[in-house]
């Protein structure tokens, strides 16, 4: 590790308190559990002179039983998240992505927004400012070159967050904290497929809670992921689903991807599979389709044909779970 | 008169399960580590790194550093103009690049400044200017005719061809009734101990004198390199080894490091820390070569072996360190594991632009028993020779001398061997594992300390002081580098059996140049074998001066003092002395008492003469290993399970079985981490892997139960029959585990590591060709 630099640390007891430091201040970053930023600040791909922690705002830290839904604050950790009895009931998916991130240590002080909101990650740009600079950096951080497809001018770093394809297979609801106020959107809309830019917040805006809507409660639904160690590392490939049959009948499906693209994506074109028998036939088609819409690129140490047919692998895998 | 009482026999602290003397300080966070020494005004040492490959140095611009405020010295290759290398043979490396950069990361310029950002600021200031030049970041390339070399006396980049034929290869394999031969490649591989490269160092301008901490196995060849870049005198310089985070062979030769936080100290006549971060670590190497292997078998029907040829090529990076040894190594080892004859062996060590490797655990024999064990393996199989019967159709007899003149004494290959068959349960399990499941096997063996030190110098290999004081303790003085592996600990252990009294009453102090007796270091698995038996030698001393001042005391001859550790008698009727009385009587005259031993090495064992190099792997005494590795395999997704070894190892006598037992273990689990996972890979010389992350040793989540037996073959030289127990177990794991995959999926995988998409690539080959036959089939 390289040292960490000098900076300000706010702790600010109100969710709109930091907003303000974070308008105030463009140089200022939101801290929950640092677990993935604060390796970015001794790398020096952040530099920070402010650092606001968001881990003393009460309704950030809550997940809270609402009529619609589950609430669920940003600075809930992952393994509060993964523990919480109603998620784990109602939500399979999102409490074994949880649970799945990293190393528990991560998952102690890691938090739902911190995952959800996970930088994206290529070998070229998690490196140290030394390499970095080496190497001529790289489009997305103070360089011009895309050293995974030198010719481009798109970034492919993949987003490697769990927690997102899982919130999305049941469709959740991101809300918003911004200097304008407050909003809610669905979670998809807040992801963008940019390596260099994949959310879509306005400056200054901050994810305060995920809403995990009771209409996609209950649903059978799980998550898989592939990582050459059974700890600590960030998903090579990761399926979530949610599927309810009837007799053997598909009757709601949905599948969500990550590790593959620069953001999280469900898959499209499911809907045709609603009414059909779940069988090796259908699963076959579901591998088929997570395997075209997935577009791993260079950007780890693993070959990214193996990334695309892993991820095939795993939805079949968990469909097949999910439909048994 | 004096009641007779009956006094409880001496102590036994040797096959003792004796939890580490150091440990309780570890556990506590007491101990202090390089990076814990700072004293008040203490400087932060910042090394800048180049940024290229291979280039010419034109200028290092340090005036607008030297210029900052709180940068109290700035250090380039012009403050150093010597070499350094482990090798008396091979030195050709600066701490700092003079007129060369040869590799990404090389240490081009150093500050020491009053804290960690104005070091960075200053480091920011340097105008580096060079001209690049070529760079090969593989053997291939760098041997390609044209290339430019690296060093001037290295043509063809060569550092070193290692080469032997012992008796008629060719005949050998004419009398095979098999003969295969097949190409492996292992990747590059680190240690990744658990602490970065870190010294303090602190400079007496007023005496001209220097103090070094640094974090290393070899704390005396650290201080012979001192004295040789600063030009100092030895008798300047004192070399204090703190606690050690591990090394497992990266920090048994000086590291660049080390002399350069000396260099900054002496420059800012004052103190200077310099700890280096996980990716500097990884730059500065030594870990285990890229190596390709082409190994050639001959066998007879009955599984003898015929004949042997393998061709070795080591990436062998920038500098040369131990290089010419591990490329010797990798031959020499082939024997004095199994009954065999005729090899033809040859090695090619490369210069390339990469960091150089060194010496890891398990030093120039894993890559190369990996290529032999699968070869074995499956042309036994090809045979239809079960993979336990092939070895015992090989084995030696001891005592004997291998065809290359290698001295064995001892020899529990065997039992390992039959151990490992039954605890296995493989002769009921083999084959009915059901799919995608299945067990490996393979052997290994090391030595037990080179039997030639690195620089001869006629020393004895290990000395050992015991001190004994009017307070009736006694403190052993050693140079022997505990870094983790528990020598403090045996030492002990062997000091207090001796005298047959209890470890606590022995404090043992290791490795400081000012107090210890001189010693090599920690690598080859040296010292419980050499130091262990210095240790007994000195005790025995001990003993004896105790045992005549018993004998004074109670007014008996020497020979008639019984010692009972605690209690010194004459006579079981007598109530003795207790041991501070006989110390207090041993010190009448004379004062504190200082006895001595020493240890060295036998002529038979110094390895033989037939071809050049042929001294390398000469040793005491070897020790020996079986395992058995069972895995299942995704067949989805490829991934490996590895669920379960059981690996029995010969380490002669296990003074400390707690120790061994966690030694064996932590061999068979490196050897899984550079089987499944771990290597350094590089973007045009960059390391993308120089972090943990990406740098993948394995979690306790893929750690599988290893069952260890402990096979108690002594030798005889041994330290009450000891030998090495820290790496022999290591190399067996790659063979064993990929004939485990063979056995699951039918599929020997002879590239390492086997990560998912090398096996699913594999996989998918082979189902490509199973359609095509299926095809063709039909068509006819």
């Amino acid at each position: 590790m390289e040292y960490l630099p000098n900076f300000q640390v706010h702790r600010p007891g109100t969710a709109e308190e930091a907003v303000k430091l974070r308008v105030d201040n463009v140089d200022a970053r939101f801290l929950a559990g640092g677990t993935d930023m604060i390796v970015n600040v001794r790398r020096g791909i952040e530099r920070p002179s402010d650092l606001i922690d968001l881990t003393h705002i009460g309704e950030l830290t809550e997940i809270r039983e609402e009529a619609e839904g589950i609430r669920v604050g940003a600075a809930v950790t992952l393994q509060q998240l993964s523990d919480h009895e109603t998620v784990r009931k109602s939500y399979r998916a999102a409490s074994e992505a949880a649970g799945s991130v990293a190393g528990p240590t991560h998952r102690a002080y890691g938090t739902v927004g911190g995952n959800l909101c996970l930088d994206t990650r290529c070998l070229f740009y998690n490196q140290s400012e030394w390499w970095r600079s080496s190497n001529a950096y790289c489009l997305k951080h103070r360089g011009e070159v895309c050293h995974v497809a030198p010719g481009g001018r798109e970034c492919f770093a993949a987003y490697s967050g769990d927690l997102a394809p899982a919130m999305l297979v049941h469709e959740a609801r991101a809300g918003l904290i911004g200097p304008d106020g407050r909003r809610e959107i669905p979670l998809a809309e807040l992801y963008r497929d940019d390596g260099m830019d994949h959310l879509t917040m306005a400056p200054g805006e901050l994810l305060a809670s995920v809403l995990l809507p009771k209409e996609t409660a209950d649903i059978p639904s799980g998550y898989e992921k592939s990582r050459v160690r059974g700890s600590i590392d960030f998903p090579l490939a990761g399926a979530a689903a949610r599927l309810r049959t009837r007799d053997g009948v598909i009757e709601d499906i949905r599948v969500a991807l990550t590790g593959v693209r620069s953001w999280p994506f469900a898959l499209t074109g499911t809907d045709r599979f609603i009414g059909q028998v779940l069988d090796d036939n259908v699963l076959d088609d579901l591998r088929e389709m997570a395997r075209t819409q997935s577009k791993p690129m260079r950007t780890g140490t693993v070959a990214p044909w193996y990334r695309r047919r892993v991820v095939g692998a795993l939805t079949r895998r968990l469909a097949a779970r999910l439909g048994a | 008169m004096n009641a007779p009482v009956a006094p409880a026999g001496p102590v036994k602290s040797i096959g003792e399960r004796a939890p580490l003397v150091d440990g309780p300080e570890k556990v506590t966070g007491r101990a202090k580590y390089a990076a814990d020494y700072r004293s008040p005004g203490a400087l932060v040492g910042r090394i800048l790194r180049s940024p290229v490959a291979h280039a010419n140095v034109i200028e290092v611009d340090t005036s607008a550093a030297e210029a900052l405020p709180g940068v109290e010295a700035v250090v380039t290759g012009q403050d150093c103009d010597q070499t350094y290398g482990v090798l008396p043979i091979a030195m050709n490396e600066y701490p700092m690049v003079r007129d060369r950069v040869r590799y990404r990361g090389e240490p081009v310029a150093a500050v020491a400044a009053v804290d960690v950002e104005t070091a960075q600021k200053a480091l920011d200031l340097i105008e580096f200017r060079y001209e690049e030049l070529p760079a090969y970041f593989t053997a291939e390339k760098a041997r390609a005719p044209g290339a430019v070399q690296l060093h001037e006396k290295k043509p063809g980049n060569i550092e070193r061809h290692a080469e032997f034929e012992l008796g008629d290869v060719s005949a050998g394999f004419a009398e095979a009734d098999l003969v295969r031969e097949e190409t492996f490649q292992c990747a590059e591989v680190c240690q990744v101990q658990s602490e970065p490269h870190a010294t303090y160092a602190e400079y007496d301008a007023e005496r001209d004198r220097l103090t070094v901490w640094p974090s290393t196995q070899v704390p005396y060849y650290v201080h012979l390199m001192l004295s040789r870049t600063l030009k100092m005198d030895q008798s300047r310089i004192r070399v204090i080894k703190p606690h050690i985070g591990g090394g497992f062979g990266c920090r048994t030769e000086t590291l660049n490091v080390e002399i350069i936080c000396a260099l900054l100290a002496r420059k800012a006549r004052g103190a200077v820390s310099l700890v280096i971060s996980r990716e500097e670590t990884f730059i500065t190497h030594r870990g285990r070569p890229e190596t390709q292997i082409r190994m050639k078998l001959g066998l007879k029907r009955d599984g003898r072996i015929t004949a042997v040829e393998c061709d070795v090529v080591q990436r062998g990076g920038a500098y040369s360190g131990y290089g010419v040894v591990t490329v010797l190594y990798s031959g020499s080892l082939l024997y004095a594991i199994y009954d065999i004859e005729r090899i033809r062996y040859n090695g090619f060590r490369i210069l390339t632009n990469t960091p150089p490797p060194g010496a890891f655990r398990g030093h120039g024999t894993v890559n190369s028993r990996f290529a032999f064990e699968s070869m074995i393996d499956s042309m036994a199989e090809e045979l239809g020779i079960d993979p336990f019967a092939v070895r015992r159709a090989n084995l030696l007899k001891a005592p004997t001398f291998a065809a290359n003149d290698l001295m064995i004494n001892s020899y529990g290959l065997p039992e390992c061997i039959d151990w490992v068959e039954k605890a296995s349960g493989w002769r009921e399990r083999k084959g009915k594992l059901g799919p995608n499941r299945g067990l490996g096997m393979a052997c290994s063996h090391y030595i037990s300390g080179a039997s030639k030190p690195v620089n001869w110098t006629g020393e004895p290999h290990a000395t050992v002081n015991l001190k004994v004081d009017f307070d009736g303790s006694i403190t052993l003085l050693t140079g022997a580098a505990e870094i983790g592996q528990g020598s403090s600990t045996v030492l002990v252990q062997c000091v207090a059996e001796v005298l047959g009294i209890g470890m606590p009453r022995i404090r043992i102090i290791a490795s400081d140049s000012a107090v210890t007796p001189k010693d090599n270091g920690s690598y080859s698995s040296r010292v419980t074998y050499m130091v262990g038996n210095a240790a007994i030698e000195a005790a025995q001393n001990l003993r004896s001066v105790l045992i005549d001042a018993a004998a004074r005391r109670l007014e008996v001859a020497p020979e008639d003092v019984e010692c009972l550790g605690e209690i010194y008698r004459a006579g079981s009727q007598d109530r003795g002395l207790e041991f501070n009385e006989v110390v207090m009587e041993a010190l009448k005259d004379t004062g504190t008492l200082t006895v001595k031993g020493t240890f060295d090495t036998i002529p038979e064992s110094h390895g033989g003469k037939k071809y050049r190099g042929a001294a390398i792997g000469g040793t005491m005494a070897f020790s020996y290993a079986a395992q058995v590795v069972e895995v299942s395999v995704d067949p989805d997704t490829a991934e490996i399970t590895v669920e379960k070894v059981w690996v029995a190892h010969d380490c002669g006598r296990a003074l400390n079985p707690l120790s061994v037992e966690g030694q064996v273990q932590g061999s068979v689990w490196m050897g899984m981490g550079q089987a499944l996972c771990e290597e350094t890979r590089y973007h045009e010389g960059l390391g993308i892997a120089g972090n943990m992350l990406d740098y993948r040793v394995p979690t306790i989540m893929d750690s599988p139960p290893i069952e260890v037996k402990i096979v108690e073959c002594a030798d005889p030289h041994g330290p009450f029959g000891a030998k090495e127990a820290g790496e022999g177990s290591l190399a067996g794991f790659l063979p064993a585990f990929t004939s485990a995959v063979a056995d699951a999926i039918g599929i020997r995988p002879t590239e390492l590591p086997v990560t998912p998409d090398r096996l699913l690539k594999l996989m998918e080959k082979k189902e490509q060709e199973a359609r095509a036959q299926e095809k063709r089939r039909k068509i006819a």
